[in-house]
């Protein structure tokens, strides 16, 4: 039965793949920055907790090309907001993850965590 | 006091060929980052690796939008240069020759008439450059507001606009597809005709494609005033 479960759970993750919907790795590291800045999260606010979590640089760019591909697909919305001198006058956008965009994160959390499970390689056992 | 401003080259050239209706807030974005603690080198590093992930974000996003705007420009740049090139050799041997057995040679002819015609030496640069660069921008002009459109009842092809948010990648698609073809033809001219013949056209080969794209961006209206475009 377990078997049978991980196999249609695999099934469905191929399929999710072919279809392009599953969530790569940055996508998910954004929808958790979203869940972490909660009310706060713009371009540059994102990009700053990315690269103090990860210890990257993250193209500013590239940050909102995902979101709006993680829009599109109903697990972030968007908002303008103020625009400050220092911005020269510009808007800033707002994300805000949505209820799909947490299920979809906690879906993510359960693959990996049970992908996770039992490797001793990740436990320090071997190199 | 004056908040610190951001290089201005790279700020015009992410405002000028940045795509998608995000460019606004990515340049704020970058901005507001630049005066709280960026360097100069992150500033421009940040502005040059947004051009490319914009643009192909917008051409991932809108495929259609992209491929009929590539059908537009190569269609108009077909007649353009059929309408155009032969005016300007009217009473000379130049002409293009179209040879089913050797296609690229037929390209050749076409897209580089006005470098490779036997013209004298006094008009062969001004002619490599006026007439792609006319060509260019009435190409440019078209590809950055009108598109090509099918429709099946009643049968018919039709104009429709395009999309301003739109506007910045379909221009850099169709002129990025222009260097491309040329770039892709150099390679067996030199093979070809040799490397010492290429070497003397190269100059004038340069000037003619540098003077189709710079045409097409400007035509595009990439060199313009571009006012703000509105966050969707």
């Amino acid at each position: 039965m377990k078997t049978l479960l991980a196999m249609a759970q695999f099934l469905q993750y191929c399929e999710q793949m072919r279809k392009g919907e599953y969530l790569g790795n940055f996508d998910l590291m954004l929808l958790l920055a979203l869940m972490r800045l909660g009310e706060d999260a713009y371009g540059v606010t994102i990009a700053q907790e990315l690269e103090a979590q990860t210890g990257l640089e993250v193209v500013v760019a590239s940050v909102y090309a995902t979101l709006d591909r993680l829009q599109e697909r109903g697990l972030v919305s968007s908002s303008l907001g103020d625009s400050t001198p220092e911005r020269g006058g510009r808007a800033k956008r707002y994300f805000r993850i949505t209820g799909a965009g947490i299920r979809e994160v906690r879906g993510a959390q359960r693959s990996l965590m049970n992908l996770w499970k039992g490797l001793p390689e990740l436990r320090g056992e071997k190199a | 006091m004056t908040p610190k401003q951001p290089p201005r080259m790279a700020t015009w050239m992410l405002k000028h060929f940045g795509s998608g209706s995000n460019n606004d807030a990515v340049l704020g974005d970058l901005a507001e980052q630049y005066v709280q603690n960026g360097s100069t080198m992150w500033y421009w590093r940040q502005a040059m690796q947004a051009i490319p992930v914009s643009f192909f974000r917008e051409i991932r996003a809108h495929k259609v939008t992209a491929a009929k705007a590539l059908l537009t420009g190569w269609v108009l740049w077909i007649l353009g240069g059929m309408l155009i090139f032969p005016v300007a050799f009217y009473g000379t041997n130049v002409g293009f020759e179209f040879e089913p057995s050797h296609p690229i040679g037929s390209l050749w002819s076409f897209m580089w008439m006005p470098v490779l015609g036997p013209v004298s030496s006094y008009w062969s640069f001004p002619l490599a450059v006026a007439l792609p660069l006319i060509v260019g921008l009435v190409c440019g002009w078209l590809v950055g507001r009108w598109e090509i459109c099918a429709q099946r009842q009643p049968l018919s092809i039709r104009m429709s606009r395009v999309q301003r948010d739109q506007q910045t990648g379909v221009v850099l698609l169709f002129a990025g597809s222009i260097l491309l073809l040329n770039l892709l033809l150099a390679g067996p001219f030199v093979l070809t005709v040799g490397s010492q013949v290429a070497y003397i056209f190269s100059g004038l080969l340069a000037a003619n494609v540098a003077a189709s794209v710079v045409g097409v961006l400007f035509g595009g209206g990439l060199f313009g005033d571009r006012s703000r475009i509105a966050n969707s």
